[in-house]
């Protein structure tokens, strides 16, 4: 089956992350970040492509994609930002960062901008809790936020 | 108090360029015990290092090596938990990211102990820092030799592939994990009766270790037992929350709390009174004032009914609203749920519903009982640790702050702040 | 497998009772042994323990935590109690918090009365609950297909559905999504679940979240009668009870049977019951007068036929069928053709055109169907093994997950291919040559050139064999129902000569097919597989018929046809079998047709065959009759009556005996039960569920090399050779009449390798012409990846587009595919 979706670059990637491990199921996980990299979010077709380049079932790469919280099957913002809520960032005012961030681009948590640029989402524990409270802006970890560097998150995001 | 060993170097700018490493006698370890030791020595050294588990279970960490079968021409496999995401840890994060060859040194003397030739490190999706770093580590240390074919001309070979989650708490518990590095949903096994030590990555033996762990085994081989054990021996806490200087503190293991609080991680915000510690992660019963002298070690913590877990201690000062955080603390658990075994995923969402209630103004007095009663069933019947890592913190509170519920239900509110929002609800 | 270790046993103490137990059974097992009942839900016996569920809970002396019974291994001297306060407050736990979001709509739920949430709740859980908040709720009743409604607010999450797809059928039918209090048991975008299996699923539920869209508000269980039935489908003849409510057939059920079906049943069992009681159903006799069937009397129809019986002489007289009736029914056939009648022109076969002799090719496997998964390479060739034989299916999937290499050799892919080790598609035509490559005694490369299979999948394969000490070829009608077919067949029997410990097994026929061979419904065989020019045989049976057997081999069904053509055979006598159709050349069959001066059928409706007879009689179904049934491993099983039959319909015996009775000979048995005798004293060892598989002769193969490749090469003009598949969901006869099956078959298609489609400038879904020398039908394609390039499937079964009216008795057809544009 030719792939419908991921571009001959994302299925070297796959074809690559097979290789490394003693089974390809193995490298679902890493193959669903190769995917979502390149689409954006999973699509049924999507999956689908990975499914077949592993050689797995549709339903069984559709339900490991709906386990994690990181794979989205529903588009989301080219930017994510991710604020940590958890015990030392809650401590140390998260709900005020995640509720002036949300005031500030017009969205609740787990949606994404009118414009598509921008998904805010409440998540658990960082692991940078010396950094309370923190947020990760796509792979830049941000420390102790304040409105300010909200503020200035936002314009730079826009 | 002895130098830092473990964060001695870490966080120095450019520490994940082996030239810097190797500057300091990195991978001094790893030559030695390539070259000098047989696997059966370091495994000895390794157990009488008296190094436990760095992951939360603090277990030997030279009797599982033990417990993993080694008949000749077996396939085995060494994994590395480094999916650090109890609440208040980052111990793993800080090493990965400011050391991170520390840790492969401490993948390839653990391989070559253990007769591995593959090695993942299950790595947290979130860490995206971490992973650029170790990644740029691992393949400056395949260039050097150290990982690939005939390490070191000692004809023995590890490939170590860096294995990158996708976003869930429970993929830290080891058979979890290793669904999760099979490609499949992160639900843990049930063990008995197969332990990974006998049946675990691809039904193969395998030695699962904590990230910290393996920071541990370059030094124990490069001091010996007695010169690693006069650094305490040493553990990392994380100590976060309302304090002055928080971060990772790297103290010989017993150090009791209040020395950790007050003088390591100064003490807290100025004017504010001390209320409430979790001294072992969000997993850990809470504790209070008057055990501040406890020393911070595995068999203290237990005694009073807690425990150092990941040695993650989150301090509370008198701002703090007891209910909400544990609101928090249930919430998190409820959505980390793997949903796989019925207590931990219907437990934790009862317990959330009748917290939400309380804290919305509509708790009744027999909700305390009857949450103290569900906790305290779901105690030792859940499938995995995640679920028996939510009664503790719970029925502590219940205990030493039921006063503060008591009074969120009589009169909808508390002293200390209007209880803040859900996280998740609506800002 | 490693050899087993010394047979150990325990001895523990469950509530103190001492109980003996081999070393490694689990407490639950154990307790289940000593008569305690410890409630379970995810835990199922044919599935490895999960211990999610958590309810199994047990105290164990010595243990600081209750352990899950089901996972924990029991222990010499190990101390267990299932009824402590401790234990019991365990379980109770458990079933409080499977409660809390349970919407308790009993009232309302097909599994109310055989729930084990219900039972288990009422044996061993909270007698009220302490929960106010509110309960999670779902979109209620999703429709996953014509058979499956999920409820997921029923779900106790106990995951032996999604276990079942991945362990048992291997179908990943259902699957868990999302996570935590969301987690759900769904299918991707919850499209309708692909699986031929999903009825064991609604079995196995242990609340009403799996439900059946036909059984659906039918009944209560309580009202429910049950009865014990055989599935009258593939061949397999997998044991079911049926459930009946006043005379309502309501709902099939699987029935255990550990050497058979074991618990499982297709979902052509399961949801393949509605025709019986389908009000197309023939209620009464019809004879052909002024060129129209009209109704009319038994004793108008049953002289008609005795008249022109007497006046026929016995050599123009022929019978085909006996594939859907009793084996009772099937001996009185016999002693009224062979011995009043005095034919043997009698043929079960009447959908091949190149029957393989019973006696050196009989169909069947060579053991019971659960040998299969003992087998450490099974070799599937021509044989689509879930479309065919599903249940077979499942055994194959268990000895793959026991090691087994499982090699494919067909023209398309199946959809088992996936756990297959070697799974080669070649050009139809090529199975023998393949054959003896995998034997070695034919070069890889060269038959890889021939059959289109790469060579180094062939090699492979080979070496895959040859590793193998219990293999097992198992050939389906897509391989040997060719004119070469015994070339086939001498192939097959190169690779017992290369491993004496092979087995072979030619998958073949349906419903009762298997005890119309062993009673001898062919044209050269006596009951018991004994030839018809064996003198003892004869004797035997004339001894008890009283009546002189001819010794001479009668017509195989083509002869028949062929005679009838050339005005030798004057009545044709078809037993439910519906030949127009399924006899693979329609042309032959209607030519044959206008030569007969009599046809006489028997069935329940009014098929093709039917509408042309001269006299239509109504039978019973098997639902609606006793007696016994044989299948594929040449089982003889016993089914009771349900239901009574529509209008005046008789069983096909009855109908012998009156025919018998016209032409002067008593031939009335007090009940089957009688018959089932006198079949006994014929047959050494006749009885129930005794397995008779015929015996299989000594290996005889062909000299390597020695045949040629008969099939038709890639044809000019962008012809295709035609390959014909069977379909287990499809629109014939009796699928018709069965909504749960009807509406997964689709309609009918031609499937075309893409490349080929490409080729030929056809799109996915354009209506296309599909045109052999015969005929044309028109259908609409499909592309088909998996398809070997250069052939054209289509589909038997459809009774609106029968494949056959393409065929040609005489061998493979070339088709062409054109769309079919407006007008034609």
């Amino acid at each position: 089956m030719t792939a419908r979706v991921l571009s001959g670059g994302t299925l070297a990637e796959i074809a690559r992350l097979r290789g490394l491990y003693p089974r390809a199921q193995s490298a679902l996980l890493p193959a669903l970040h190769a995917a979502q990299d390149q689409v954006g979010y999973l699509t049924p077709e999507v999956m689908e492509d990975v499914a077949d380049a592993l050689g797995l079932t549709t339903t069984e790469v559709s339900s490991v994609a709906s386990y994690y919280t990181m794979f989205f099957t529903k588009p989301v913002g080219r930017h994510k930002v991710r604020v940590c809520t958890n015990l030392s960032c809650y401590l140390n005012g998260a709900e005020q960062v995640l509720h002036h961030l949300c005031q500030r681009l017009g969205v609740a948590p787990g949606e994404t901008t009118a414009d598509g640029q921008v998904l805010v989402e409440a998540v658990e524990c960082l692991g940078a809790c010396e950094e309370a409270p923190v947020l990760l802006a796509d792979a830049t970890r941000h420390p102790r936020v304040t409105t300010a560097a909200i503020d200035d998150l936002v314009e730079r995001l826009r | 108090m002895p130098d830092p060993l473990l964060m001695k170097y870490a966080g120095q700018p450019g520490r994940e360029a082996i030239a810097a490493y190797l500057a300091t006698g990195g991978y001094e370890g790893a030559t030695r015990a390539l070259k000098e030791l047989t696997p059966d020595e370091i495994v000895a050294l390794v157990e009488a290092s008296g190094l436990r588990g760095r992951g939360g279970a603090g277990f030997p960490t030279g009797r599982k090596w033990r417990l993993t079968p080694k008949r000749e021409g077996d396939v085995r496999y060494l994994v590395v938990n480094a999916d650090e995401g109890e609440p208040g840890t980052f111990k793993d994060r800080t090493l990965i990211e400011g050391d991170p060859h520390q840790i492969l040194e401490g993948v390839l003397i653990s391989s070559y102990a253990n007769g591995v030739h593959q090695a993942f490190i299950y790595i947290r999706g979130e860490m995206f820092l971490g992973q650029e770093r170790l990644s740029r580590a691992l393949a400056e240390a395949y260039g050097r030799g150290f990982f690939g074919k005939n390490i070191l001309g000692t004809g023995f070979d590890l490939d170590v592939v860096i294995h990158r989650g996708a976003g869930s708490y429970e993929c830290g518990e080891e058979t979890a994990l290793l669904e999760s590095l099979e490609g499949r949903r992160g639900e843990p096994r049930v063990k008995p009766p197969y332990y990974p030590a006998v049946r675990g990555l691809y039904d193969r033996p395998t030695v699962l270790n904590n990230a910290e762990t393996m920071a541990h085994i370059p030094h124990i081989v490069r001091l010996g037992v007695d010169g690693y054990k006069a650094y305490g021996p040493p553990i990392l806490y994380s100590v976060s929350g309302h304090v002055m200087r928080p971060g990772v503190k790297e103290l010989p293991i017993g150090t009791p709390l209040r020395e950790i609080i007050f003088e390591h991680a100064g003490g807290l915000r100025p004017g504010r009174a001390f209320k409430a510690v979790f001294p072992g992660g969000s997993s850990a019963a809470i504790l209070t004032a008057e055990h501040l002298d406890t020393p911070a070690d595995f068999d203290s913590l237990a005694k009073l009914g807690s425990m150092l877990g990941s040695s993650a201690i989150i301090v509370m000062d008198d701002t703090t609203c007891i209910p909400a955080v544990i609101r928090r603390t249930i919430e998190f658990y409820r959505d980390e749920s793997c949903g796989k075994c019925t207590p931990c995923r219907e437990g934790t969402i009862w317990l959330s519903q009748i917290l939400d209630r309380i804290l919305e103004g509509h708790g009744r007095m027999e909700d305390l009982e009857l949450m103290d009663n569900v906790a305290q069933q779901m105690t030792g019947i859940c499938l995995c640790a995640l679920g028996e890592s939510v009664p503790p913190a719970l029925r502590a509170s219940l205990r030493y702050f039921r006063d503060e519920y008591v009074q969120h239900i009589k009169t909808g509110t508390c002293d200390v702040a209007p209880a803040p929002v859900a996280a998740g609800g609506s800002a | 497998m490693s050899s087993a270790p010394p047979a150990t046993t325990v001895r523990l103490t469950i509530d103190g009772r001492e109980v003996v137990v081999p070393k490694g059974t689990t407490v639950y097992t154990a307790a289940k042994q000593a008569g305690i009942e410890i409630p379970t839900f995810c835990y199922h016996d044919r599935m490895a323990p999960l211990g999610a569920c958590r309810v199994c809970l047990v105290e164990v002396e010595k243990m600081p935590k209750l352990a899950t019974s089901c996972t924990q291994e029991a222990g010499d001297g190990m101390v267990v109690h299932t009824v402590s306060e401790k234990a019991q407050a365990g379980q109770r736990s458990i079933l409080e918090l499977l409660l809390i979001n349970h919407p308790l709509d009993c009232p309302i739920c097909d599994k109310g009365g055989e729930c084990p949430l219900q039972d288990n709740t009422l044996k061993f859980g909270p007698g009220q609950s302490r929960f106010v908040e509110v309960k999670r709720t779902y979109r209620k009743h999703l429709r996953m297909g014509p058979t499956l409604v999920l409820d997921r607010e029923r779900c106790i999450l106990c995951w032996r559905c999604v276990r079942f797809g991945e362990i048992v059928a291997g179908d990943d039918a259902l699957q868990g999504f999302e996570r935590g209090y969301h987690s759900q048991i769904a299918t991707p975008q919850m499209a309708p679940v692909h699986s031929k299996f999903i009825g064991n699923t609604i079995e196995i539920c242990p609340v009403g979240a799996l439900t059946s869209a036909t059984y659906r508000f039918r009944s209560r269980p309580w009202d429910n009668r049950a009865v014990k039935s055989i599935c009258p489908h593939c061949g397999c003849g997998c044991a079911t009870t049926l459930n009946v409510r006043g005379n309502d057939l309501d709902r099939t059920r699987s029935r255990e049977h550990p050497e058979v079906n074991d618990v499982w049943l297709c979902d052509k069992g399961f949801f393949g019951y509605e025709f019986v009681q389908s009000p197309e159903r023939l209620t009464a006799p019809l004879v052909r007068k002024d060129g129209a069937l009209r109704e009319a009397t038994w004793e108008e129809a049953l002289d008609r036929i005795a008249g022109a019986l007497r006046e026929t002489p016995a050599d123009a007289v022929g019978v085909i069928g006996g594939a859907r009736s009793t084996n009772e029914d099937n001996y009185l056939l016999l002693r009224l053709f062979r011995g009043v009648v005095g034919t043997n022109s009698i043929d079960f076969r009447t959908d091949t055109a190149n029957p393989l002799p019973v006696s050196s090719a009989p169909w069947g496997l060579p053991g019971s169907i659960a040998d299969v998964e003992r087998a450490d390479a099974i070799v599937l060739v021509g044989c689509d093994l879930t479309e065919e034989y599903p249940i077979v299916w499942l055994r194959v999937k268990k000895a793959v997950d026991r090691g087994a290499r499982l090699v494919i050799l067909n023209p398309w892919e199946l959809e088992v291919a996936r756990w297959a080790t070697h799974s080669l598609t070649h050009r139809w035509g090529a199975e023998a040559a393949l054959l003896e490559a995998l034997a070695g005694r034919r070069d890889a490369v060269e038959v890889a050139a021939k059959s289109g299979a790469p060579a180094d999948r062939l090699r492979g394969a080979a070496e895959a064999l040859a590793k193998a000490s219990r293999p097992l070829v198992l050939l389906g009608r897509t391989a040997v129902e060719r004119p070469d077919g015994a070339q086939v067949l001498a192939a097959a029997e190169a690779i017992r000569d290369a491993f004496p410990a092979a087995q072979i097994g030619l998958l073949r026929g349906r419903a009762n097919s298997g005890g119309a061979q062993l009673l001898g419904l062919v044209p050269d065989m006596l009951p018991g597989y004994r030839p018809i020019g064996d003198a003892d045989a004869r004797a035997a049976v004339e001894a008890v018929w009283g009546r002189p057997v001819s010794e001479a081999a009668g017509l195989t069904t083509r002869g028949m046809l062929e005679a009838a053509r050339s005005g030798a055979l004057k009545l044709l006598y078809v037993v439910g079998a519906d030949p127009a159709t399924d006899y693979p050349d329609a042309h032959a069959w209607e030519e044959a047709r206008r030569g007969l001066g009599l046809l006489v059928v028997h069935d329940l409706f009014l098929t093709r065959t039917a509408s042309s007879a001269d006299v239509v009689l109504p039978v019973l179904a098997y639902a609606e009759k006793a007696g016994t049934v044989g299948n594929i491993e040449g089982r003889v099983q016993r089914q009771d009556a349900a239901v009574r039959g529509p209008g005046t319909a008789r069983s096909d015996g009855q109908i012998f005996s009156a025919i018998a009775e016209r032409l002067g000979t008593e031939l009335a048995f007090a009940s089957w039960e009688a018959v089932f005798a006198e079949v006994a004293a014929l047959i050494p060892g006749w009885a129930e569920d005794a397995r008779m598989a015929p015996p299989r002769p000594a290996p005889v193969a062909a000299p390597a090399g020695a045949h040629d490749d008969t099939a038709p090469g890639p044809a000019a003009d962008g012809a295709l050779a035609l390959v014909v598949g069977t379909r287990l969901f499809d629109r014939g006869t009796m699928a018709l009449r069965c909504p749960g099956i009807r509406g997964q078959a689709g309609e009918p298609f031609v499937g075309l390798h893409p490349d080929d489609a490409a080729r030929l400038g056809i799109v996915e879904g354009t209506l296309c012409e599909v045109r052999s020398p015969r005929a044309a039908l028109r259908l609409a394609v499909r592309a088909l990846p998996g398809l070997h390039p250069g052939h054209a499937y289509v589909p038997r079964g459809y009774e609106s587009a029968p494949a056959s009216v393409l065929q040609d008795e005489r061998g493979p057809v070339a088709v062409t595919v054109r769309p079919a544009g407006g007008g034609a």
